[in-house]
């Protein structure tokens, strides 16, 4: 990499060749405004929002297509720049309807902070904007304005460049130009809302998302998709409480600028239904509720007394809750089989560029935790269903509804002498259960999750989980308390540092340096399915 | 004056090979193949002082010698036969009565960069051009000047016809390699440019149609013959299609630097039924009006013209009289802008149509005080702007009528109504 020295706006800036003046740029803390640039996308240079003064050059060179040289002295502010900058800004506007108040957009929106950093101008266009199309579906998850598109093909380029998939395309020619659907195709890549995060406008809307909620009230926690172990790093952005929406968060090391579908949508399933608020214990006629003490009592019984115990849990539970559960089965029942539960299935080249095959994110993470060391969650389920197990702890996964052994899966866990689940809804396996205890999800805690490929990422809590259901790793401790191990945490970080202590992959890691881009187990990127 | 590029129009059956043959056509090729080394023949066009016809006039020779000699991909040569230019049919002429000298300039060219594939990008509205070609690109490779093994001499050489689909924007040299990739007839961000990633991003090489026809009689009379004609940096001959408001309408080839006011009255006959000259284009829709007391002293090559103003462009004159209503033909021009704009980048496309809906309103009765400085505005800001002289070629016209006719466009808005036309 030769190192190549450029003056940005008077100050000497150090950057390498083969960069671009918006790249350089970007690196000194200058920031050009563009619409159609794209750090992982093609070169389209249409919108001229990046033009910039390259000094001895007579014209305007826009930033995104031009290379850096030695001694090049670019202009970012100068008079003629701003000017250019208000005249694109315009133009873009003549036919924009400028509906702000009912569009999605509103408050994360280039036309918006562009027009008001370097605009702030009424248009002077008077009559006859270009009509389009207003809620064209592009699939289902994408709909289209033509009227707030500016033709920056972002969303093009995306589907020819990064899915291959070619789903979109420009049709019409000058101002009638827009974008469309490629003949028949629907927009229905594994990737497709991709396109709604990459537009700089309010053409392409999330369907799920759309008129939900006004951008400039979400709150937004960093946090890691539960989608799968690819561990794709997302902003949970939450209104009232409740989870509005994913949207990526750049990582290199994961999963870029994107997300799959699959993940983007995936709270729904996850955080949705009737939540369990109080523990519930097995009577006569039913499940009660009950205490939280009474409840962890007869746990604490129904596990000792067990003659084969087992547990299982869920792939999305963080690695400090199964340091905890792997002590506590060990300490209530030991020697009991412990898996976390893990399926995967057929996966095609557009889901395989984010996908795993998994819907399992800290699978590694709990079996580095000593949750699996048996053999697999497949051997498992299949002792289960032999009646090998005669009490089993099942942790926030509704076996009967994920699985296809349905009926003869239902008998078997009908012929434990003790079952509790830990969950945040009663699911179809919580009915079953002889004590269920109210959990949260992973948008309510906080902790750590080793992905597919070994990166320790950080989980944050998003939203506050409802009163009377307890974080999965608190019933952990408080039934380790009731077990007569004292343990003295009281959160999530000191349990890591523990387990840092006693896991040797994960030793030497503070908490607090994992960051928002998380770490590299080992050092290097060890494949393990 | 000797006509080069006009020396077979006007004879029978001119666009045949037999009658191109034997007129001596198919020599220069066979002294290229036979006798010239590629860099030979790049010096060759170089000291001939070539510029290319299209509009930029580019120096030709140099021009190729940008193709890397040393890529281990493909090269391509392209014939521009996209002749859209508002007020410009020379190289229409040339395709329907000389298409052997376009052939045989192609496949000079294609020499000279050592291309084995060339293609002929044509109009898709010349129809009848089109089966001519065709017909003569058969003939021509029916007699082994086109195909494996020209003249013995180990050279391959294919040629492609490829019709356009009919969009303006393709005779822009990289909207038209991109309409040959089979894409949309949108121009490419320069850099790279086509010397280095043109066709399919391989090395390529675009010339007009007239450039190429040009070759021949360069390389049977010399380089130095070529550019004894016409003045110190535009050499040679020059094809103008002459229209509008003049007697003798037509195609006329003129030595470089030849007096403007002389052609248009001279060789033109100038404007017919007594009336007096108002304007005249010099270059194309593209380039800027020009008054009549601004081509007192103004000669037919790139210099002068630009001295005064505007540019020799594709040498498509448009003469305008005193009855021309000059905002209904800025508004004219404007539509066809406006229509003809790719939609590619921000400026060019909401611009064209913005200056349009001004014109249109103006021409209409319904001008309003400010319009004039708004598209003078309007047009500052695509001029220079955008992807392609696109942009520059729909702000330069817009601009120059208003400049050059204000108190007509003021007396138009001021009393909503024409003051000019009399027809």
């Amino acid at each position: 990499m030769d190192p190549v020295k450029i003056i940005i706006d008077g100050k000497e800036v150090t950057t390498t060749k083969g960069k671009t003046v918006i790249q350089a740029a970007a690196d000194a803390g200058v920031a050009i405004p563009h619409y159609c640039y794209h750090p992982k996308l093609s070169i389209a240079g249409n919108c001229r929002m990046c033009l910039v003064e390259i000094e001895k050059m007579p014209k305007l060179q826009i930033a995104c297509n031009t290379q850096v040289a030695e001694g090049m002295g670019v202009l970012t502010q100068s008079p003629k720049v701003l000017a250019v900058r208000k005249a694109v800004l315009e133009f873009l506007l003549i036919n924009h309807p400028v509906d702000c108040p009912i569009c999605d957009q509103a408050g994360e929106c280039q036309l918006q902070n562009y027009y008001m950093e370097h605009n702030r101008e009424a248009s002077r266009f008077e009559v006859g904007k270009q009509h389009d199309r207003k809620k064209t579906i592009f699939g289902p998850n994408v709909i289209f304005d033509g009227e707030r598109c500016i033709k920056c093909t972002r969303c093009v380029r995306f589907c020819q460049e990064i899915t291959k998939t070619d789903e979109l395309a420009v049709i019409n020619r000058g101002d009638h130009s827009t974008i469309a659907l490629f003949n028949d195709s629907v927009l229905d890549n594994p990737l497709s809302a991709n396109v709604v995060d990459i537009c700089p406008v309010g053409a392409l809307t999330d369907r799920d998302f759309r008129f939900k909620v006004r951008v400039w009230y979400l709150q937004k926690t960093p946090s890691v998709c539960p989608g799968c172990s690819t561990g794709c790093n997302i902003s949970v952005e939450t209104y009232q409480n409740r989870i509005a929406r994913f949207k990526p968060r750049i990582n290199e090391a994961v999963n870029s600028h994107w997300i799959c579908d699959e993940g983007r949508y995936c709270f729904h399933e996850l955080t949705g239904g009737e939540r369990l608020t109080t523990p519930l214990i097995r009577q006569e006629g039913g499940l009660v509720p009950t205490t939280w003490e009474n409840a962890l009592h007869a746990v604490l019984a129904g596990l000792r007394s067990a003659k084969a115990a087992a547990g299982v849990l869920s792939g999305r539970n963080t690695n400090e809750e199964a340091f905890l559960f792997a002590k506590l089965m060990k300490k209530l029942a030991p020697g009991s089989p412990l898996e976390v539960c893990y399926q995967e299935r057929e996966l095609n080249e557009t889901q395989k560029i984010l996908m795993s095959p998994d819907r399992a994110p800290n699978f590694r993470g709990a079996r580095d935790m000593g949750v699996g060391a048996n053999g697999g969650y497949g051997s498992w389920l299949e002792k289960l269903l032999a009646g090998d197990f005669s009490a089993a702890y099942i942790v926030g996964e509704d076996l009967l509804g994920s699985n296809g052994a349905g009926e003869r899966l239902r008998a078997a866990l009908q012929k434990l002498s003790f079952l509790v689940v830990q969950d945040i809804r009663l699911s179809e396996t919580a009915k079953l259960a002889h004590v269920v205890l109210p959990a949260t999800h992973f948008g309510e805690k906080e902790g750590t999750y080793t992905n597919r490929k070994g990166r320790l990422q950080k989980l944050n809590a998003a939203v506050i989980a409802p009163e009377g259901a307890l974080q999965d790793w608190q019933i952990f401790l408080r039934l380790l308390d009731l077990a007569e191990e004292k343990l003295s945490y009281s959160t999530p970080s000191q349990i890591f540092q523990a387990l840092a202590e006693e896991v040797a992959l994960y030793q030497g890691i503070s908490y607090a340096t994992i960051g928002d881009q998380g770490i590299q187990l080992g050092g290097g990127g060890v494949e393990q399915s | 004056m000797e006509k080069l590029l006009l020396r077979n129009i006007g004879i029978a059956d001119s666009h045949t090979l037999a009658v191109y043959q034997s007129r001596g056509g198919y020599q220069s090729w066979e002294k290229v193949v036979r006798d010239m080394k590629p860099a030979e023949l790049i010096d060759e066009v170089k000291a001939s002082g070539l510029r290319g016809r299209g509009g930029a006039g580019f120096p030709t020779g140099m021009k190729w010698s940008f193709v890397p000699k040393d890529s281990p991909k493909p090269k391509y040569l392209v014939c521009n036969a996209d002749e859209s230019e508002p007020g410009t049919f020379k190289d229409r002429l040339l395709i329907e009565q000389d298409p052997h000298a376009i052939i045989e300039g192609t496949l000079i060219a294609a020499y000279g960069i050592q291309s084995h594939t060339a293609f002929i990008y044509i109009r898709g509205e010349l129809v009848a051009g089109a089966k001519i070609l065709e017909r003569a690109v058969e003939e021509a490779a029916r007699a082994g000047f086109i195909g494996k093994n020209i003249f013995g001499s180990g050279f391959d050489l294919d040629v492609i016809l490829h019709r356009g689909a009919g969009a303006y924007i393709c005779g822009e040299e990289t909207a038209l390699l991109s309409s040959l990739e089979g894409g949309r007839g949108w121009p490419k961000v320069k850099p790279p440019f086509p010397a280095t990633h043109g066709l399919f991003g391989c090395p390529t090489v675009v010339n007009n149609v007239e450039t190429l026809a040009a070759l021949p009689w360069i390389i049977e009379r010399g380089a130095a013959a070529y550019a004894a004609m016409g003045t110190e940096k535009s050499k040679g001959t020059k094809l103008f299609s002459v229209s509008g408001h003049i007697s003798r309408p037509g195609v006329y080839e003129v030595e470089m630097g030849y007096p403007f006011k002389k052609f248009l009255e001279d060789d033109c006959g100038g404007v017919p039924n007594g009336r007096k000259l108002k304007g005249v284009i010099p270059g194309g829709g593209s380039m800027p009006v020009l008054r009549p007391e601004e081509i007192e002293k103004v000669n037919l090559d790139y210099e002068s013209v630009q001295a005064a103003g505007s540019m020799l462009g594709s040498g498509g004159v448009i003469v305008m009289d005193e009855t021309t209503c000059m905002v209904r033909a800025a508004s004219n021009i404007a539509r066809f802008y406006a229509h003809e704009s790719c939609g590619q980048c921000s400026p060019c496309r909401e611009g064209c149509h913005w200056m349009e809906k001004i014109f249109h309103r103006i021409e209409h009765g319904e001008g309003q005080a400010g319009d004039l400085d708004l598209v003078l505005n309007i047009s500052g800001n695509i001029m220079g702007n955008t992807i392609c002289p696109f942009g520059d070629a729909a702000a330069m016209p817009a601009a120059a009528f208003i400049k050059k006719y204000r108190a007509e466009f003021e007396a138009h808005i001021a009393e909503k109504r024409c003051t000019v036309r009399t027809e």
